[in-house]
């Protein structure tokens, strides 16, 4: 049961994504197509898993004063073989998604799952949490690219869906919605619906009004 | 042993720095041969793409496509002189590490470099396609400074030698979703039937700041600009007016028209 709470939770109820709102930055840059977000997807969760793996067998063995440089050194190494290997077997995935897969070094996923749950758990739990922010971060990329590739080239995995307007068609594609700022707009949309059903995430507000004494009046 | 004390953070960084280096090597080593043939696949694909010659109404196997891009009429260039020269192998002459090697190469004066280039190689591999006798296209390699990145392309032109057959650029790491749409067949499309020079054989060609209108004087000379990628049309401009400029191929240019290139033969 704890273990699969830890494949199932991180998919809505701690998103890594819309609870922690970390690794932004790659949600908002790639999820332009829907064929580079699974691509991203699967890299990000084979990174996660081994770095979450490795992370854990050797955690009882690291020096606190030197973690972060071995899981950053663990990480780094992973994703450079990824990498290699898309742009081996892969080579026009490896073109359109560019720099963005050597920069799954600095998604704040990897590195805080390694932080949050591989230092403190056994290789089973790790490898379950890795798979399950995996997916969780998997989810929210396509939901954002299909809505992005949809509204703005009317095509989904490059297959035209909606007929252009400039082609002939019914459909005025939006360019807004390929370019970055409206992944941060649906990405914001998302959360509040989310939040809207699962209250238990919002956040208690930094400030509050200081309440005035009883019976005092406002100047 | 003490999980704590500098002997023992030593040694886990160094095993950890031995095992993850000896990872990432491999995979390099291993996959190096197989990157290095794609790249070869793709950028011969992205000239054959030039020339015409590939059907259009089917996928060409690879296979098919390196037969027929190795029967090409490949020349090397002498930039400088326009010349074509044969002491150098078209099919194993690297431009790119020729830029930087200091006897092919040469300094790009920075008041004639807008395409940031700052040494080029003295030599370039061209393409020449033969219709029968007939000169038909002519695919000259250029690259140039991006927003982020080099660009590497290829242009083709007809035997007038300034209308565009086509363009391609075959590596590029400019922004997803905006300056990377240089690469883009949609947008590429319109350079064909472009103008390249004026009357004086100056480059007029540029990349527009909106959508070109029909019938406006610069229509001849100008393909829509990209929505969000201002700096790489720019970048595109300028690489096209040094390559077809003073210091870059006019030489060429002026060579062959006085004296056409003939089938079969390497030097003229």
């Amino acid at each position: 049961m704890a273990l699969n709470r830890s494949l199932t939770a991180p998919l809505i109820d701690k998103n890594p994504i819309t609870l922690h709102v970390l690794g932004i930055c790659s949600a908002l840059a790639i999820t332009n197509s829907l064929m580079s977000s699974l691509v991203m997807s699967v890299a990000l969760t084979i990174v996660l898993i081994f770095s979450n793996m490795a992370i854990s067998l050797v955690r009882h063995h690291l020096p606190s004063s030197v973690r972060l440089i071995v899981q950053i050194t663990i990480i780094a190494s992973a994703v450079t073989v990824i990498d290699q290997f898309l742009k081996a077997y892969m080579p026009d995935a490896a073109r359109t998604l560019s720099v963005y897969v050597a920069l799954i070094v600095t998604n704040c996923i990897v590195l805080g799952r390694a932080e949050a749950c591989a230092m403190s758990n056994d290789v089973k739990t790790s490898i379950l949490d890795a798979l399950g922010n995996g997916f969780g971060y998997s989810l929210v990329l396509i939901v954002v690219a299909t809505i992005r590739e949809l509204l703005g080239a009317g095509t989904l995995l490059g297959y035209q869906l909606f007929e252009l307007a400039q082609n002939g068609g019914w459909f005025q594609e939006n360019q807004l919605f390929l370019l970055a700022p409206s992944a941060f707009f649906i990405i914001g949309f998302l959360i509040w619906l989310i939040r809207t059903f699962k209250t238990e995430q919002n956040e208690q507000p930094d400030f509050r009004p200081m309440a005035l004494p009883t019976g005092e009046k406002r100047p | 042993m003490a999980r704590e004390g500098p002997i023992k953070a030593v040694v886990v960084v160094l095993l950890t720095a031995l095992v993850c280096s000896s990872l990432v090597s491999g995979a390099v080593v291993l996959l190096r041969p197989i990157q290095l043939n794609n790249q070869l696949l793709d950028r011969s694909r992205n000239i054959m793409a030039l020339t015409g010659l590939l059907p259009a109404d089917r996928m060409v196997k690879d296979d098919e496509m390196l037969v027929l891009f190795k029967s090409l009429d490949a020349r090397v260039v002498n930039v400088d002189t326009g010349q074509f020269t044969t002491e150098l192998d078209p099919d194993t002459f690297d431009m790119r590490r020729a830029a930087n090697d200091a006897e092919l190469s040469t300094a790009v004066p920075a008041s004639e470099d807008p395409a940031k280039l700052g040494r080029r190689s003295r030599y370039a591999p061209v393409y020449l396609v033969w219709d029968g006798q007939e000169l038909d296209r002519l695919i000259l390699p250029v690259r140039g400074a991006g927003m982020w990145s080099m660009l590497y392309g290829y242009i083709a032109l007809q035997p007038d030698f300034t209308t565009i057959a086509g363009m391609t650029f075959y590596e590029q790491n400019e922004t997803p979703g905006l300056g990377d749409q240089i690469a883009q067949p949609r947008w590429l499309s319109q350079w064909s039937g472009k103008q390249l020079l004026d009357d004086q054989g100056t480059p007029r060609f540029h990349v527009s700041e909106g959508k070109v209108e029909p019938g406006a004087v610069h229509a001849p000379f100008q393909v829509d600009g990209l929505t969000g990628a201002t700096v790489t049309g720019n970048a595109v401009t300028n690489l096209v007016h040094y390559w077809f400029g003073p210091h870059g191929y006019q030489s060429l240019l002026q060579h062959l028209e006085a004296q056409p290139p003939r089938r079969g033969e390497d030097e003229s």
